[in-house]
């Protein structure tokens, strides 16, 4: 009897599994973690956005809640300072579901921000798909001022806004996993996601479509939040910005970034005051063929295959039917496409020293270990001094569902 | 002892899939990444390449001198008192690399799953269940381990699915990682990550007929091999070499980094749930075969009753370290060193013996 009692009372050992049991309704869950810096060296202001999980289903009673709750608190880590928050939070804070971690970009230019984004890779709370967000403001306006009207749940918002955004090539993927791989292996450009709620004084309504940073771009109604270029980070350390078109190139050219494709505009080779509209798409990743040399500048040829579909031709010119006229516009598309990439990398090499296309992967089999690679230093060596090819070629020009347009001629008889 | 030679192949396939294949989960890719870089993913091949020969040796002479398990060969070619004392030592190795990497595996379930429970309670209910399980005899957990092992392999199959779309390929070069030299020295130092292969010859009797766990020994070696070098080739192409060797659980943090589809992100539950079961069943399983080499050692026909002593002192042995960190970059680095050359050397010498002695002229 007392053995079997025994036996049982063994049993409740097996309940110390239960010392890590948190209820769902005990946990404020974050979406939003923002990086602000301090007067005092070491110390940051850390702003959390707590997602209401009341408001959202229709079930919900509660329908004059905000959808978050947003506080700032001191720490000189992402966790250290959810502890703090507790002062002012009533729940646990849970960072599992953490979507962007923004920082403002003076923290993001400071030679700390290596420091204070370590924390987030040593804990298992923060997963690697976490993105990097660069606000122009500080951190905490940011999550402040960010108010979505129609997609009001944070993670929702995130979610959608930047899956778009990447889609379309505006902004890059820039997920921690990313951040780390590319600022450890030491010889690459990281590009982080470039935004801001501050709407810039000095809008300039004249300039082409995508060469907009965040904040410049003009707009009527909406929310304030603008996703637009990329952060260009070094060595962990933020040293300039791309403006939308440039981030583009940088993707097209990055065979570990995915975009799908984009809408955009050149002036028409015919009638330079109109504009044609395209719409860019890639089937195949680029082939990039490194030849390395020890002694003169490597030979890097670069060859992008994509499908060109006219959407819009206001000028009202046959580029259809007339085979001579068609080739002036695949040329003027690809010339212009090409002469974008070339600044790009000249940019790059001269002013950057190194390159946002990750294109250090492919130099790396000319190697056999580590300590030649090493050695041979890509970022500072051979990158900056290579020769640089870059040919583009339209695989396909589509011309839509229309074969003609309206006859400008006939129409005003 | 509850055997009666029902075993079979598949029972004896499963449970050498489960020792060795996780190796590919625990922090094992961790501790040969410090030295080897990038080319983590050749060293088990090396590895396999040094101890292999050995192993199969082995198996040639327990089949010559039919009907014995690993001690009684031992005492049979090098006479009692040397195979008692060698049957000890690799007695000893397997107690301690059971009892390191219980440390090992408690605080991978601490940190990831557990951050608030006492590691001391994880050890208790870890080897509580490991203990009733073993308790259970071999071949009970032998189909444990068979029923087990899809539903373990299916989960391993389904990360490697859904991690695919972050593989860099082209992250394997430089092909030689910290070069050439390194590489080959760390592969034949590190043989003995295969070690649990020598540990199962205890049980060459238990099947029906021995040449059943001849031929499912050898099957299930190479294909844990197979399985080690996928999982530590996504290891490489997924975080890069200055990652990866920073990375204490890289199987974890695989898990974790992997979503299925939008809607489910943090899915590492899931996997953690078949990863833990694999966990019991390797405890089970080693400590088994460690207590096992410790009878056939001291003539203890009924050894199932130190399974407890021996439980209760592997994991009060997990417990000393000072952390996780010394536990696996430190003892296990020197234990797996010193066993290598135990392991590979060991089949030599007793072939030569029995062939100098003329035992396997039968």
């Amino acid at each position: 009897m007392i053995r079997k009692l025994l036996l049982w009372l063994l049993f409740l050992l097996l309940l110390g599994g239960c010392q890590d049991r948190i209820e769902l309704e005990q946990q404020s869950y974050v979406i939003t973690i923002g990086i602000d810096a301090t007067d005092q060296k070491g110390i940051y202001a850390l702003t959390y956005q707590f997602a209401n999980p009341e408001v959202g289903y229709s079930a919900s009673s509660s329908a004059d809640e905000p959808p978050s709750e947003i506080v700032t608190v001191n720490g000189s880590d992402l966790l250290s300072a959810t502890y703090f928050a507790n002062s002012i939070v009533s729940k646990q804070i849970t960072l599992d579901h953490t979507r962007v971690i923004v920082v403002s970009e003076e923290v993001a230019r400071s030679d700390n921000f290596l420091r204070i984004i370590q924390s987030a890779s040593r804990t298992p709370e923060i997963r690697r798909k976490v993105e990097i967000i660069v606000s122009k403001e500080k951190a905490s306006d940011f999550i402040t001022n960010n108010k979505p009207l129609m997609e009001t749940r944070p993670h929702k918002y995130y979610q959608s806004m930047l899956s778009r955004a990447i889609q379309t090539g505006i902004i890059p993927k820039a997920t921690i996993h990313q951040f780390f791989q590319i600022t450890e292996g030491d010889a690459d450009l990281f590009l982080g996601i470039y935004a801001t709620t501050d709407q810039s004084d000095n809008k300039d309504d004249e300039m082409e479509e995508d060469q907009y940073i965040a904040g410049e771009i003009p707009q009527k109604g909406g929310p304030p939040t603008q996703f637009m270029g990329a952060a260009v980070f070094k060595e962990g350390k933020m040293i300039d910005i791309l403006d939308g078109e440039e981030t583009r190139i940088a993707q097209i050219l990055n065979t570990t970034l995915d975009m799908d494709s984009f809408i955009t505009t050149i002036p028409d080779p015919l009638m330079p005051e109109y504009n044609i509209t395209y719409h860019y798409s890639q089937t195949e990743e680029p082939a990039i063929d490194i030849q390395y040399n020890k002694d003169k500048p490597t030979i890097i040829d670069v060859k992008v295959k994509f499908k060109a579909e006219i959407v819009a031709i206001p000028s009202l010119i046959d580029y259809t039917q007339k085979a001579d006229d068609r080739r002036t516009l695949e040329n003027a598309i690809v010339k212009r496409v090409k002469k974008k990439t070339e600044d790009l990398i000249e940019k790059s090499q001269k002013v950057y020293r190194s390159d946002p296309f990750y294109w250090s992967l492919f130099i790396r089999k000319h190697f056999k270990d580590i300590p030649s690679y090493e050695e041979a230093d890509w970022q500072n060596n051979i990158y900056p001094n290579a020769n640089i090819n870059v040919e583009y070629e339209i695989d396909k020009l589509e011309f839509g569902k229309m074969i003609n347009d309206t006859n400008l001629n006939e129409v005003r008889d | 002892m509850q055997n009666r030679g029902y075993l079979r192949v598949r029972e004896i396939v499963a449970m050498i899939l489960i020792i060795v294949g996780i190796k590919l989960s625990d922090s094992t890719p961790a501790l040969l990444t410090q030295n080897v870089q990038n080319a983590l993913w050749l060293v088990p091949m090396i590895s396999c390449v040094c101890i292999f020969p050995s192993f199969l040796l082995m198996l040639y002479l327990l089949k010559k001198y039919k009907d014995k398990n690993l001690v009684q060969l031992l005492e049979e070619i090098l006479g009692t008192v040397i195979g008692k004392i060698i049957g000890f030592i690799i007695f000893l190795f397997a107690f301690l690399s059971i009892a390191l990497d219980s440390r090992n595996y408690v605080e991978q379930i601490k940190i990831l799953y557990y951050p608030e429970g006492p590691s001391g309670l994880i050890f208790l209910v870890l080897f509580g269940v490991v203990f009733f399980g073993a308790k259970k005899g071999f071949e009970v957990i032998g189909f444990s381990s068979f029923i087990a092992l899809p539903f373990i392999k299916v989960s391993a199959f389904f990360i490697v699915f859904l991690v695919l779309g972050n593989l860099l390929v082209q992250r394997i070069f430089p092909i030689f990682g910290s070069g050439l030299s390194d590489i080959l020295i760390e592969g034949a130092a590190k043989a003995s990550i295969f070690a649990e292969l020598f540990f199962i010859l205890i049980a060459y009797v238990s099947t029906r007929e021995t040449d059943i766990f001849y031929k499912g020994s050898i099957l299930a070696a190479i294909i844990s091999l197979f399985e080690i070098v996928i999982f530590y080739f996504i290891y490489i192409t997924v975080f890069d070499y200055n990652s990866v060797e920073k990375i204490a659980f890289p199987f974890h943090d695989i898990t974790q980094f992997v979503s299925f589809g939008k809607f489910f992100s943090n899915i590492e539950t899931i996997f953690m749930v078949f990863w833990l079961i694999a966990a019991f069943l390797k405890f089970m399983i080693l400590i088994y075969l460690a207590t096992w080499i410790f009878g056939a050692v001291f003539n203890i026909e009924d050894f199932e009753p130190l399974l407890l002593p021996f439980t209760f002192l592997i994991a009060t042995l997990g417990t000393l370290p000072f952390n996780s960190i010394i536990n696996e970059l430190q003892f296990r680095n020197y234990l797996l060193n010193a066993m290598t050359p135990f392991l590979i050397l060991l089949p030599v010498l007793l072939w030569l013996v029995a062939l100098l002695r003329g035992g396997l002229r039968k």
